[in-house]
């Protein structure tokens, strides 16, 4: 986070200095979404993230837009006690059309009833918990469907690896547990075995005992439901460990920083992703590059989807009106030009987004390529 | 269950040596403070991250060997330490054992806080200065980190030995942690001690954080909390201030884990660590290395009751804030009466703890698991029962109070710090169990879909309903429990609170009444967590974490321990106040620290005086 | 007629140290028994073993008949033992009404029935709702806890809603004296009632003490000030090192040459300072 890598010296005045500016002031043809995420607490370096694609995005559609975009973010450190007094600050000002947020499942879920009771559309845009849009008509979601990662990911380890016998190591929070299910049933349906599903507490460090029960159910390919912090960990202590198998992960361990923590081990790891700078559409190549010239880094999922749903909320205004509304009436007929999914159309019945494309990566020689065939690593 | 064959189980026990070894870096830090301070210096897992990044800005910036980082570790931290025992220790000498612990809670927050702020949450990759070698060893490897982490625990083991056996300074120390009084009386310069063993434990803590992070390549400002609950844990089993027992503590944390993970599986992992911090410490308090069974003579008498005439507020003067408290949604901002609805849930919590850490002196720092017992309680009998929310809510706080009391009755024996570490690992442990008992409750899903607040067919889920509802709750518990203060009970329970042994000696069982302080404070936090279940529609084992509990005992100290008035105040403030300040929200979780440090420091009566 | 404390052969040890060795004493209603003896010699030991704070390694305790052998201190306040302690053991944030009361607490019988299980809950809504037959009973406590304040006279009286921190060292042992006698107790323990006191302080609670006895009150004391001892005692025992090393009538004591010795052994005798004693 170039951005937030601030000098000791200046940057407790600094960030007070802007703290107090930081309030936009609101012009006659802008339209206002509030922003409920974490920017403190262990998941502030996602509200970091977003904030960074939501600049660039806004950058990007504002200038040429009849109403133009401003967001007001709010600090919830993902805590359901103050996306709470969030949502009732949202609901009730007038000026605010829609919201986005918040990180974590648990933190969007507490306030889904006040913004489904004021009909204010919430747009959970990283909640892939399977019962957020179930919170009322008012919450929708373009975040990645495990429903539909998770027979892809079944699909790259069993057809293309050839591996059999899948040993499975997930996040044991709502979103791996979700996606571990998904995953067991999908490799079932192929024919497949999953020799043994170990979850693991956020924050855990030492995985060496968790992968010898994995090593003694003797997979040959060890599949991680993790996000990218962890699973560069657990790949390290699997190689660490003597482990030879084929290591597939689910996209959220799409990062640049899995391979700046992993290192070396994460050579020959395969993973999936419905982003790629790699990859030659050109909504993609816009992104990379524009992301490139403002941040001086490479954008991540988390980045795509955060500058992917700001892209949304203007084609959304400049499209079906400024009204809440007109928001609630728009999602459902919308379509929005997407880094992630090519284009994004929501299932009305479901309030998400389906037909993710993903891409078959793997690491080699520390970078992501794409997945050309052959025999895994 | 299938059993893990023998090479496999000399694996799992290589693993548990390997991360017992990390363990032990923490803990023999911690075994030194507590020897010498009589303090769990709950900062101690801050160091340990200070250390982490200040060899990473090292060796990143300035491109330093491994030697040179480490002078840089040792340095910095060592200044930390010095620090912390400035204003964490030494200015509270005379005030309660249990003031030290608070302030170092203080401390960790600011300081996790700070290294945030200055480098961001950002995970970081620490660039290896060790070579990459590795032994295989059974069906693994171990790397030079291993061994230099393990050579690092030992000899610094076994230098503090040398250090305490054959130095000035340290027979000093020696002398400090048999009596203090009566080495200041032969001429010691006990902060001189203090601060020595401050710098050097701190200098420890912040090399176990730059190694840790090379060994896992990953170093972010969350892993304070994880590193300083396992050292005292580690701490616990091996003897509160044994240095030696640390590192066997440890290592035996470290082989229960890996055990515990070999036979049910890694969720258990944490589950087995506090169960064991609650086995050793009703069973062998003074540790596995220690002859004795029994709790040393008097072990932290006092509590954290300043000495204050509380401040009482006339009754037409109560009346009138619950009427305007009753006004407030004429106002016609559900923003602020959201804010009002936290505050009130927050005040019963606080209520409750006010009762159980001020009134009955028990400083419990695993509340927030009654909130979360009531609201499971209260979240499941309406989903998967069916009954209707106005039944549910009540049963929640009766069963909160029920299951409350038995566990921790296990506990009510324990004093001073024995109690907060006791009720950190209930609390810890009823999260766990939440999520591994995924029959009853759901899992790591958590419940989706909890009713909304409605009474006999009045819709209650608008924040208005919710309002009225919470006021009315949060007035009759605080007139209830100032009632219960003013009869024979109040008393008894604060005879028990000031000094058990009379209060025994009086016939005041210490069981019987701290049983029914529970019992009535799970009451009504049971409630809060239920209202919370039901507004919020999905909770999971995370909704009701530690960082609540600590919250909690910074609104309850802030109003005034056992203070009524005082508990509500200090929910309202602290609940109202960072919403006030938004703009500063990167901020808050240091003012948090910095409100709960200057309390402890300048103010232990709180604002209103305790009772 | 039986005794109604019997001990024998108690003994107690910490660590490699015997802090009391074999120690055996009998006391009859009404009778006042003194035990004296230099610093460390194990008299507070002794009485934590009686009275249930300590549990023996060995030896008896029977009270009002009934086998007391290192039972849990709330029984034996129920059945009428009551003790002060050595250094003075106030509730520091109760209020000197508050603190007596507390020394009441087991003759609380409206508020507290007596049923298992269900009791401490019933105790709860009784304290809660207050009946008239539970305001009754406080209302009477109270009356008798202003009675027992006023045997010191005007010392307490005036602070009776004073928190007892604020109170001098004096007035803190008359606070916890007056916290035994709510308990009505057949058998009062007094673990040095006039250490940090001054002269004038001495005589008049050597008067309380006596008074209390003449209303035929059972006495266990522990005191170094010899006067009072000779004064008030009926018979005397004196321990050292943990035994017993002599017991008689004052004056037998007084000119017993092992008593003597002791006495002269140990220069810090009747000394009032709060040393650690007894426990080592």
């Amino acid at each position: 986070m170039s951005l937030r890598r601030r000098s000791i010296l200046t940057g407790t005045a600094g960030a007070l200095a802007a703290a107090a500016i930081a309030r936009p002031s609101f012009a006659a043809d802008s339209v206002m979404v509030g922003v409920s995420g974490p920017l403190t607490g262990p998941n502030a370096q996602y509200g970091a993230q977003w904030k960074d694609a939501f600049e660039l995005a806004l950058e990007e559609v504002n200038p040429s837009a009849a109403h133009k975009v401003q967001y007001q973010f709010e600090d919830s450190q993902a805590d359901p006690r103050q996306t709470v007094a969030i949502a009732q600050k949202f609901v009730n000002d007038s000026r605010i059309i829609m919201e986005l947020g918040d990180f974590s499942s648990t933190a969007s879920m507490a306030a889904s009833p006040i913004y489904q009771r004021a009909k204010l559309v919430q747009f959970g845009f990283t909640n892939s918990h399977p019962d957020f849009t179930k919170g009322g008509d008012y919450m929708w979601s373009n975040s990645i469907s495990q429903a539909e990662e998770q027979p892809s990911l079944a699909d790259y380890a069993i057809t293309d690896l050839g591996r059999r016998r899948l040993g499975v190591i997930h996040l044991n929070t709502d979103w791996g547990v979700t996606s571990k299910n998904l995953f067991v049933s999908a490799v079932q349906s192929k024919g497949a075995t999953v020799t043994l599903a170990e979850g693991f507490l956020p924050n855990e460090r030492d995985f060496r005992s968790t992968l010898v029960r994995i090593r003694d159910s003797n997979p040959d390919g060890i599949v991680i439901i993790a996000y990218y912090a962890d699973a560069a960990t657990i790949i390290r202590q699997i190689r660490t460990l003597g482990l030879t198998q084929t290591i597939i992960a689910v996209s959220s361990v799409y990062s640049p920083k899995l391979i700046e923590l992993g290192g070396d081990a994460v050579n020959g790891v395969h993973t999936l992703s419905n982003f790629f700078p790699g990859e030659p559409r050109a909504e993609v190549q816009r992104f990379v590059t524009a992301f490139q010239a403002k941040y001086a880094r490479e954008p991540d999922n988390f980045n795509a989807t955060a500058y992917d749903t700001m892209v949304l909320v203007s084609k959304l205004v400049n499209t079906y009106g400024t009204t809440r509304a007109a928001i609630r009436e728009g999602l459902p007929q919308v379509e929005s030009p997407s880094v992630i999914y090519g284009t994004i159309k929501f299932d009305p019945a479901t309030r998400r987004v389906s037909g993710a494309q993903y891409k078959k990566l793997v690491v080699k020689d520390g970078a992501f390529a794409m997945f050309q065939g052959g025999t895994p690593a | 269950m299938n059993m893990p064959g023998l090479g496999a189980w000399f694996d799992y026990t290589v693993n548990g040596i390997v991360i017992g070894n990390i363990y032990a870096m923490l803990a023999v830090g911690l075994a030194l403070i507590y020897g010498v301070a009589n303090l769990v210096n709950f900062a101690h897992g801050s160091v340990y991250v200070v250390g982490a990044y200040v060899g990473w800005a090292a060796i990143t910036y300035l491109g330093t060997p491994l030697p040179v980082t480490i002078l840089c570790v040792v340095v910095v931290c060592g200044l930390v330490g010095v620090g912390i025992e400035r204003l964490g220790l030494r200015p509270l000498h005379g005030s309660s054992r249990i003031a030290p612990l608070l302030a170092t809670i203080g401390i960790a927050l600011v300081l996790d806080q700070v290294v945030q702020l200055i480098f961001s949450p950002d995970p970081r990759a620490v660039p290896m200065q060790v070579p990459e070698w590795r032994i295989p060893i059974g069906g693994g490897t171990i790397g030079p980190l291993d061994l230099l982490i393990g050579g690092i625990g030992l000899a610094s083991a076994a230098v503090l030995y040398g250090f305490l056996r054959f130095t000035k300074l340290g027979w000093a120390v020696r002398a400090t942690a048999q009596d203090s009084d009566a080495a200041q009386q032969m001429g010691v310069d006990i902060n001189k001690v203090n601060m020595a063993v401050f710098a050097i434990a701190s200098a420890l803590s912040g090399i176990s954080g730059l190694l840790v992070g090379m060994y896992y390549n990953q170093i972010n400002p969350a892993m304070s909390f994880e590193a300083t609950l396992k050292g005292i844990v580690a701490l616990i089993i091996g003897g509160l201030g044994n240095v030696p027992g640390a590192i066997g503590g440890s290592l035996i944390l470290g082989l229960t884990e890996s055990y515990g993970i070999a036979l049910f599986g890694t969720s258990y992992r944490n589950l087995f660590a506090f169960v064991l911090l609650i086995a050793m410490l009703l069973w062998r308090p003074n540790g596995l290395f220690s002859g004795r069974s029994s709790l040393p003579p008097e072990p932290m008498t006092g509590t954290f009751i300043a000495r204050s005439r509380p401040f009482r507020i006339p009754p037409w003067a109560v009346a009138g804030l619950i009427v305007a408290a009753a006004l407030l949604p004429l106002l016609n901002n559900p923003y602020v009466l959201q804010i009002g609805v936290n505050s009130l849930l927050y005040g019963m919590l606080a209520l409750s703890l006010t009762l159980v850490a001020g009134t009955v002196g028990q400083i419990s720092l695993g509340h927030a698991a009654l909130l979360a017992i009531g609201g499971y309680t209260s979240g499941l009998l309406a989903m998967d029962a069916g009954w209707p929310v106005a039944v549910t809510i009540p049963i929640a706080g009766i069963v909160t109070a029920g299951l409350g009391t038995l566990l921790v009755f296990p506990a009510f024996r324990l004093t001073g710090h024995y109690v907060s570490i006791a009720t950190l690992g209930i609390g810890e442990i009823v999260s766990l169990v939440i999520l591994n008992w995924s029959g009853l409750t759901h899992g790591a899903i958590g419940l989706g879909g909890i009713p909304p607040l409605e009474v006999f067919g009045y819709d209650l889920g608008s924040v208005e309903g919710t309002y009225w509802l919470c006021l009315v709750i949060l007035v009759l518990l605080a007139l209830l429990q100032l009632r219960l203060l003013s009869s024979h009970l109040g008393r008894s329970w604060r005879a028990i609170r000031d000094d058990s042994v009379a209060a025994r000696s009086y016939g005041v069982s210490g069981n019987r009444y701290k049983a029914l302080a529970f019992g009535f404070g799970g009451f009504g936090a049971g409630i809060s967590g239920a209202i919370t279940a039901h507004s919020y529609s999905y909770i999971n084992h995370e909704t009701f974490n530690a960082t609540l509990s600590v919250l909690a005992l910074t609104m309850v100290i802030l109003g005034g321990l056992g203070n009524v008035m005082g508990a509500v105040l200090g929910a309202t403030l602290l609940i109202a106040l960072p919403e006030a300040f938004r703009g500063l929200a990167e901020y808050r979780i240091l003012i948090y620290g910095l409100v709960l440090l200057l309390l402890i420091r300048f103010r232990p009566q709180g604002l209103m005086g305790t009772v | 007629m039986a005794a109604m404390l019997e001990v024998r052969g108690l003994v107690k040890r910490f660590g490699g140290v015997t802090a009391v060795n074999d120690a055996s004493l009998d006391l009859r209603e009404g009778e006042l028994l003194s035990i004296i003896g230099p610093n460390g010699a194990g008299k507070t030991t002794l009485f934590n073993l009686i009275s249930g704070l300590e549990p023996p390694d060995a030896g008896s305790v029977r009270f009002m008949d009934q086998d007391v052998t290192g039972t849990e201190p709330e029984r034996l306040a129920r059945l009428g033992m009551a003790r002060t302690f050595q250094h003075g053991r106030v509730f520091a944030n109760l209020s000197v009404l508050d603190n007596v009361l507390v020394g009441a607490h087991t003759r609380l019988r409206a508020v507290r029935p007596a049923i298992p299980l269900l009791g401490p809950l019933l105790e709860l809504g009784l304290a809660a709702i207050r009946p008239a037959a539970v305001r009754a009973e406080e209302e009477a406590l109270r009356e008798d806890a202003k009675r027992i304040l006023t045997l010191f006279g005007d010392r307490l009286l005036p602070r009776i809603d004073n928190p007892a921190f604020s109170l001098s060292y004096a007035n803190r042992r008359r606070v916890e004296i007056a916290r035994a006698l709510a308990l009505h107790p057949k058998l009062l323990l007094l673990d040095e009632p006039t250490a940090g006191m001054n002269q004038t302080e001495t005589v008049e609670m050597q008067e309380v003490v006596h008074d209390l006895k003449r209303s035929g009150l059972t006495i266990l004391l522990i005191e170094h000030k010899l006067e009072m001892v000779m004064r008030l005692s009926d018979r005397v025992i004196v321990m050292d090192n943990g035994s017993r090393i002599a017991e008689g009538l004052p004056q037998e004591v007084r000119s017993d040459p092992a008593v003597i010795e002791a006495y002269l052994g140990h220069r810090e005798t009747g000394a009032a300072a709060p040393a650690r004693e007894d426990v080592s």
